[in-house]
């Protein structure tokens, strides 16, 4: 019997734009404890909210993440627009599945590209990577600024971009840019083709696992903006219902809350979106998938990596999609306050991202309540690294251990801990 | 192609410095340089950077003087950007674009001191100026 043990910890997770830590202590052949430890200052943003006008939430709730603004001014923005009984048309919610196109686009490239490939290729940094596969670099930033390019044609920036409010755009994109967007995009349509392959073919862990998917699913289409939630055990519910079946609460080793459906983790993000999605796919996007031989619903985690690739080239093709019928028109509807309740939720890169807002008469926030997908995932995260260090295999060399927590960690892409080599270790052996 | 000034910050307090100089450094130069500003750019820099034959980048240095001015190397930023998203900063961007053979010919770093970048330094931005005309010589 292995009489090891081993206590490793990790006090910051650095280079993150967050701030956690990982406690991990093994006994032999056993995990005795594994903490993922967010220790980030609550943000508070849902009490800087309350009192402000509805013109202000699009671009404060902006500001919660550099990297997904997008997804929260749009669950945002549904939230409000259900309260005040508003339809913005067809116009609106076209333009808005394209901007979150270039949201998935931009932030799904990143990840691939400078933080989970490296892992699977067994560099410790992006920049080494680059030095072996610069061409796959290459076309990674170029895909990436794509999707900078379609949030800076709604948004006007792709950092925080400003061009989201309540009741559609504040401007409409002239038809020349919107042209000249198309005409990258079309370019690009083979890279993103050669990118899911490229995925496809790199030396992932085969670790298998049971695990409940979550998002959203819409009768038509791969679910961004709208969509009832649904798991792969049988959840089918309007976004509404949200509260009767998953839970929220603290647990000592975090700020960030922790989310359970029915009282177990779940996952959300790519993964999830797609093993629930496969029949939505576009035809081009199935085929291409198809061909890798790589089959979907996977229980592989490491397969979130390819399921990012599948939704990098579906955001492209429907990105061209919704810009070969472009037509400017009146970018916004007027809104009428109104006081309630209303909800919002629309499928970030990370996963589902659930609003609630409460409205006065005046379109003043009174309260609202936001469930981000890293904080969702936490539970699984750990459940995770439990499974895929046993199986694994405890008896591995220490730093093999810390290289795989990281690359399981960093496989979910969570906002809190998304560099590379993030972990500092102070190792103790007994 | 004219020479790219690229100022690089964030809307907060001492960081937007790199903002504040472009801003400065326009009004001086006007359409003899061309002028940017960005937002914690990330791996984004890169394109910036890529074709350009001449490139200037200013940022706020942090623990360092108020308002002094500073020619930097890359290999004097520090890959550890705590602050900047996903934890890839100015000079991790620089590293990668050297191993992509990405870098301009000609770069330029200038580095403004911010103290601890609480509020925005008073800056000699004539100072600024002269410096930029003779590195770009």
């Amino acid at each position: 019997m292995n009489k090891r043990e081993i206590a490793i910890h990790v006090p910051v997770l650095a280079r993150v734009e967050g701030e956690g830590a990982l406690d991990l202590h093994i006994s032999g052949d056993r995990i005795d404890h594994l903490r993922l430890r967010i220790f980030e200052p609550p943000r508070l943003f849902e009490k800087f909210l309350e009192g402000r006008s509805f013109r202000d939430v699009p671009d404060m709730v902006a500001r919660i993440c550099g990297i997904c603004p997008v997804a929260y001014q749009m669950s945002a923005a549904h939230a409000i627009e259900q309260v005040f009984g508003m339809d913005p048309g067809p116009w609106v919610r076209d333009m808005r599945r394209l901007f979150y196109c270039g949201e998935w686009l931009e932030s799904h490239a990143l990840h691939v590209h400078l933080l989970a490939a490296p892992d699977f290729l067994g560099f410790p940094t992006a920049i080494a990577m680059a030095q072996k596969f610069p061409e796959e670099v290459r076309r990674g930033l170029q895909l990436q600024e794509l999707g900078n390019a379609i949030v800076r044609l709604l948004g006007g920036r792709s950092v925080h971009p400003v061009g989201a409010r309540i009741g559609g755009f504040s401007h409409a994109p002239s038809p020349q840019a919107a042209a000249d967007l198309l005409a990258r995009l079309e370019a690009a349509v083979a890279d993103a083709e050669a990118l899911v392959h490229w995925v496809a073919s790199l030396p992932m862990p085969d670790d298998v696992q049971a695990f409940t998917c979550v998002s959203l699913r819409h009768p038509n289409e791969y679910p961004m903006n709208e969509g009832r939630l649904v798991s792969n055990h049988g959840l089918d519910m309007d976004i509404r219902s949200y509260r009767e079946r998953f839970s929220e609460f603290h647990v000592p080793h975090s700020t960030s809350l922790h989310s359970t459906l029915d009282g177990k983790p779940y996952l959300v993000g790519p993964l999830a979106r797609l093993n629930l999605n496969m029949d939505r796919l576009p035809p081009a996007v199935a085929k291409n998938l198809a061909a890798t031989g790589i089959r979907f619903p996977s229980s592989n985690m490491f397969h979130s990596a390819l399921a990012r690739a599948v939704e990098i080239h579906l955001a492209l093709l429907e990105a061209i999609r919704i810009l070969e019928n472009y037509r400017p028109a009146q970018p916004h509807i007027a809104p009428t306050p109104r006081a309630g309740v209303g909800y919002g939720c629309t499928e970030a890169p990370r996963g589902f991202l659930w609003h609630r807002f409460e409205m006065d008469g005046q379109g003043r926030v009174v309260n609202t309540e936001i469930v981000p997908p890293t904080a969702q995932n936490q539970a699984r995260i750990e459940e995770d690294l439990h499974r895929s260090l046993l199986a694994f295999g405890l008896d591995q060399p220490e730093e093999a251990l810390r290289l795989r927590a990281e690359t399981v960690i960093r496989n979910y892409d969570p906002c809190i801990s998304c560099s590379t080599h993030f972990l500092r270790l102070n190792l103790e052996r007994q | 192609m004219k020479p790219l000034v690229l100022g690089v910050g964030s809307p907060f307090a001492a960081d937007r410095v790199g903002w504040c100089a472009v801003e400065a450094l326009q009004s001086r130069f006007g359409d003899a340089l061309a002028f940017e500003c960005c937002d914690r750019p990330g791996a984004h820099l890169l394109s910036f950077l890529r074709g350009r034959p001449c490139v200037a980048i200013i940022d706020a240095l942090l623990g360092v003087t108020a308002g002094s001015l500073h020619v930097l190397q890359p290999s004097d930023l520090a890959r550890d950007a705590g602050t900047a998203v996903h934890g890839f900063g100015v000079a991790d961007a620089l590293g990668l674009a050297e191993a992509l053979g990405d870098l301009p010919p000609r770069l330029v770093l200038i580095g403004i001191g911010v103290g601890a970048g609480e509020v925005l330094p008073e800056v000699d931005w004539d100072a600024l100026a002269a410096q930029l005309t003779n590195l770009l010589a």
